[in-house]
């Protein structure tokens, strides 16, 4: 079975490598890169733990699976005492008061936080463009963008900087910069991982999502992360997903795509033939392929955005410069705050909020997000009968390669519209995977809510059929 | 309060307007036929239980914590927080 982590965890238990060795080896090659994948090093904290680790061995003490593996944290996660910028102006000197649970649980379990990550300004894009730092570069084409919002984490996995990543999944966030290179990434069941210290985008779809370079890795990191959380009220109980039940894949029988998704003329058509050429491959193993009907991509995009917009909107209204963040001043408090937030804001950011403010004021919000919230509802109503006839709805993750690095920004409706294929499956809260086979940006298997085993069971039923 | 807040005041952004790529997704969801279009029939509301709350009782935060709030102050003057002048309208 493929995992960086166990090879690692060999080679630590083995004193091949010392912990030390390796920490250090990564934040050499984190500071190094030239993929604006770092917002910030953690290196004091990170050679402490290492040195720790080393010790136990030293001394002949066991080791968990996790403890001494090195990873990335997207720059949206408080982890305490270390500067938490969302890639952006504002909070680019704001340190973590506090940790956040899903990180806090990895920390417990012994894994080691290297980097802070660049990423979309407060998860506000699909090409890691939007941010103070630089545009993040594609692991694969540096002239190309390295995907969004979580760019930074997918780009450091891929170039193995770090073993694994924790990046943050609102509209497709870890999906597709996983697609973009070549990892896997994984949108779990909403409600699966704790929110908690997860700087809010969109609450209503907001999830934390692991990046990593197998499928085996994934279960490791979302077991970990995984549970009920008294800090996050949308959280729910899961029960440990195990290697031995992710193996058998014989309870798959039917696998369902969306007709439209694929007849549409905005994909590529290199995406499209390998897409249909993988569907040939699944229907010789003899599991029944049903194409279904799903809602046109225009509705998708508008929908998610209109709601993710409104959501932000009321999010980063705490942002003005008052307890914290680069405070600017001017004659009182109210042109204080509006000075503080037009001059640290984004182009990007600012037309959400703005946009989110629309939605909600009166007179619009009966016309547009009511109506977007019934959309909503009638997309998880279609997700609830598609799972009644289909075990996995497989679908590309883009519909066209990765742009240049330059071209996103300038079009923000064409980059709001590229996020077509995986804006649905958060509205329905599903449980999502990026695997990097299928077609050139990848392909996501999705399942029925809470079904997240069923997903790794069927990428891993994937990597031995294409 | 017959006042008009338009949304340079609503989100506290000066100067600014409606963009035209925001406006266009809105189009779509004003011309759009959902099949459940009776929003006050939503039943996919995002509820929580409230019989699993947690215990209603102060939890003291740390020293750490604390030192890092305030660290976080934008402005600071002889061992006061400042914050800007409030004017009444």
């Amino acid at each position: 079975m493929e995992s960086q982590i166990h090879k690692i965890h060999q080679q630590l238990v083995n004193k091949d490598i010392t912990c030390v060795a390796l920490v250090s080896e990564k934040l050499n090659a984190l500071k190094a890169n030239t993929h604006n994948t770092v917002n910030s090093t953690l290196d004091d904290l990170a050679l402490n733990l290492a040195a720790k680790v080393d010790s136990k061995i030293t001394n002949g003490e066991t080791i968990g699976l996790l403890e001494g593996i090195p990873f990335g944290i997207k720059d949206v996660y408080m982890l305490q005492g270390t500067t938490t910028t969302a890639s952006s102006d504002l909070l680019k000197n704001y340190k973590s008061a506090y940790t956040a649970t899903a990180i806090q649980k990895l920390l417990d379990a012994g894994a080691i936080p290297v980097v802070k990550e660049n990423c979309d300004s407060f998860g506000h894009g699909s090409s890691s463009e939007n941010t103070i730092f630089g545009a993040v570069k594609n692991a694969i084409n540096p002239e190309l963008v390295g995907g969004g919002s979580s760019g930074g984490s997918a780009v450091n996995v891929a170039k193995d900087y770090t073993v694994f990543s924790i990046g943050g999944d609102t509209g497709g966030s870890v999906r597709q910069p996983a697609g973009y290179n070549h990892v896997y990434g994984l949108k779990p069941t909403y409600g699966r991982i704790s929110r908690y210290g997860l700087m809010a985008y969109a609450s209503s779809t907001d999830c934390v999502g692991p990046i990593a370079k197998s499928v085996e890795d994934i279960r490791i990191i979302l077991n970990v992360m995984s549970g009920k959380d008294v800090k996050d009220q949308t959280t729910y109980a899961s029960a440990e997903i195990n290697a031995d039940s992710i193996s058998d894949t014989s309870e798959i029988k039917s696998v369902g795509y969306f007709k439209n998704f694929i007849e549409s003329d905005a994909i590529d058509p290199k995406i499209k033939a390998d897409f249909l050429s993988t569907i040939e491959k699944i229907k010789a193993k003899g599991i029944e392929v049903k194409e279904l009907d799903f809602f046109q991509s225009d509705i998708l995009v508008s929908t998610y955005y209109t709601l993710a917009m409104a959501e932000t909107a009321s999010n980063l209204s705490r942002l003005d410069g008052s307890n914290y963040g680069n405070r600017i001043e001017d004659k009182n408090l109210k042109e204080s705050y509006a000075v503080t937030r037009s001059e640290n804001f984004s182009e990007e950011t600012k037309r959400r909020i703005v946009g989110g403010n629309q939605v909600l004021s009166q007179g619009f919000s009966d016309e547009i997000y009511l109506k977007s919230l019934a959309l909503r509802d009638a997309i998880s109503e279609n997700f609830e009968e598609d799972f009644k006839d289909v075990d996995i709805i497989l679908s590309p993750v883009t519909p066209s390669t990765p742009p240049e690095i330059g071209n996103s920004l300038k079009d923000p409706h064409a980059m709001y519209l590229s996020d077509a294929y995986t804006v649905g499956f958060s509205l329905g809260q599903l449980p999502t995977l990026t695997v990097p086979q299928g077609t050139e940006t990848g392909l996501q298997i999705t399942a029925a809510k809470t079904n997240d085993e069923l997903v790794l069971k069927f990428a891993n039923f994937l990597k031995d059929t294409i | 309060m017959s006042k008009i807040m338009t949304v340079d005041i609503l989100s506290s952004i000066k100067g600014a307007q409606p963009s035209e790529a925001v406006n266009k997704l809105f189009d779509v969801i004003k011309n759009a036929q959902p099949t459940n279009n009776n929003s006050f029939n939503n039943n996919r509301n995002h509820c929580l239980s409230i019989n699993d709350l947690r215990e209603d009782e102060v939890i003291e935060s740390s020293t750490t914590e604390k030192q890092i709030i305030i660290e976080n102050f934008p402005k600071e003057k002889k061992g006061y927080l400042v914050v800007s002048k409030i004017i009444e309208e």
